[in-house]
């Protein structure tokens, strides 16, 4: 037996947990080697010193607090399952009261919106085919181009081209826009080729020009009208559809 | 000893204070006797306890109050703890009654809730950062005072001597693990047997064995002075 494995099992020698053939092995190591010897000796002189320490006593007998604290904690049970299982209106006194006027006001405003309501809201069918996928606007900002369905405006007051009017004018031509609005009024012109310069006058005249209200599928709508007009002749061309704006 | 000096003040005056309640807890002691008997009083206590007779538990609490608060003691080197954590302890060992199946004994299934909530409250100060168990043993000493006077006889030099020791022995306790620690008081101060101790710590035996092998050598090196002071005396 090596000093190390003397010393690792002094433990287990103290508690008697050794067989009897390797606790005589130790005790005749113990008789030579006096390092060990004193080894166990310091153990169970330790065992001694933690086996007289003096018993701690309780200030006071615990028993009768214990059973306070137990008690208290049935009383604080028994009080959160009358809360949980007492009556409603006997937990929330006002709450009764209070629905009773919610009740009403919510009757009233529902009997008014009753009253109000015409019936049914009309239903909206789309014939298959009938309209495309994105409609048609027809509006100042975003106004129809003439086509089969959309008829070219026609005027009610002419394009005044006196002398005056192109007097100022260049020597190019000009190709204008104009937007005839849903009342027939001019709502914008606008020089697409040309140059401006100088047409002020001409401008002005366009935009006193007064169209019938062009229908589209039984609303008026808003439509351009493009012209060229040239320095060659003293009459404009007439007005053009975006389609063939020259011819 | 010049920290000795003011804690031993205060300790003969709570002596005093207290000395009605030391008779009483000495008369308790046969009590305490009793507890060890088998497990067939275990078994009856237990079920006059389910059945909820309060004067069933209040026997139960009064046969093991005093092992409970010296291990709890001991293990956090605090009494004041020491009597919140055995209070605990009990309410517990009341909540669980259910679950005591009678394999082992009722004193060593109440040792391991006790063992398990020292440890708790052990991990409870850690992450407080408070490490109150070096100065709170001379809390202990006082005490420890009250119950050595049933020692009477002893003159006052060596009963001087024996609670220096005493405390000398805690205060080295309190340096080991608490793995280390509660095995040591386990078997050598309260006296269990390396297999109760395994059913108090939930391991089993052949852990006893050996966690105790390493706690008595790191305890034999920390009372070396003590010990050799012991052998000139």
């Amino acid at each position: 037996m090596t000093c190390a494995h003397v010393r690792s099992r002094l433990s287990d020698w103290l508690d008697g947990g050794l067989e009897p053939a390797a606790a005589r092995a130790l005790q005749a190591h113990l008789a030579k080697c006096s390092a060990c010897s004193r080894q166990a000796d310091e153990l169970r002189a330790m065992s001694g010193l933690l086996a007289e320490l003096p018993r701690l006593l309780a200030p006071e007998p615990m028993a009768a607090r214990v059973l306070d604290r137990l008690e208290l904690e049935a009383e604080n049970r028994r009080h959160a399952l009358a809360l949980l299982f007492r009556g409603f209106a006997a937990a929330r006194p006002l709450m009764l009261p209070s629905l009773v006027p919610a009740g009403l006001l919510l009757v009233s405003v529902l009997a008014g919106v009753l009253a109000l309501d015409s019936g049914p809201l009309p239903e909206v069918h789309f014939a298959p085919g009938a309209w495309s996928a994105v409609p048609a606007s027809g509006t100042e900002g975003n106004p129809l181009f003439p086509s089969a369905d959309v008829d070219l405006p026609r005027e009610t007051a002419g394009l005044d081209l006196s002398p005056e009017v192109l007097a100022g004018r260049g020597e190019g031509s000009v190709f204008v826009e104009t937007v005839v609005a849903r009342d027939g009024t001019v709502a914008g012109v606008t020089v697409l080729e040309g140059s401006a310069e100088g047409e002020e006058a001409l401008l002005a005249a366009l935009r006193q020009q007064r169209y019938e209200p062009v229908r589209y599928r039984g609303r008026r709508v808003a439509v351009s009208v493009y012209r060229l007009i040239s320095r060659m002749e003293c009459r404009p061309e007439p007005a053009h559809t975006s389609y063939s704006p020259t011819s | 000893m010049g920290r000795a000096g003011t804690p031993r003040g205060r300790a003969v005056s709570k002596v005093v204070e207290r000395g009605g309640r030391i008779a009483m807890s000495a008369s308790e002691m046969p009590l305490e006797v009793q507890g060890l008997a088998g497990h067939a009083q275990d078994r009856e206590l237990v079920t006059s306890c389910r059945t909820g007779d309060p004067g069933a538990f209040a026997r139960l609490v009064r046969l093991h109050e005093g092992m409970v608060f010296n291990l709890a003691a001991r293990l956090l080197g605090d009494t004041e703890e020491a009597r919140d954590v055995a209070q605990e302890v009990f309410l517990q060992v009341y909540r669980m009654l259910g679950r005591f199946e009678g394999r082992s004994r009722l004193k060593t299934w109440i040792y391991r809730i006790a063992v398990n909530q020292c440890h708790n409250r052990r991990r409870f100060w850690h992450r407080r950062r408070r490490d109150r168990e070096q100065a709170l043993d001379e809390g202990l000493d006082a005490r420890a005072v009250l119950s050595s006077a049933d020692g009477a006889g002893r003159g006052p030099y060596e009963e001087a001597l024996r609670q220096e020791r005493a405390r000398r022995v805690q205060a080295a306790l309190l340096q080991l693990s608490f793995e280390h620690r509660s095995v040591l008081v386990l078997r050598e101060v309260e006296g269990l047997t390396c297999e109760e101790v395994g059913v108090a710590l939930g391991v089993p035996e052949g852990t006893v064995k050996s966690r105790l092998s390493r706690a008595r050598e790191a305890m034999r090196l920390r009372l070396r002075g003590l010990v050799e002071e012991g052998g000139r005396s």
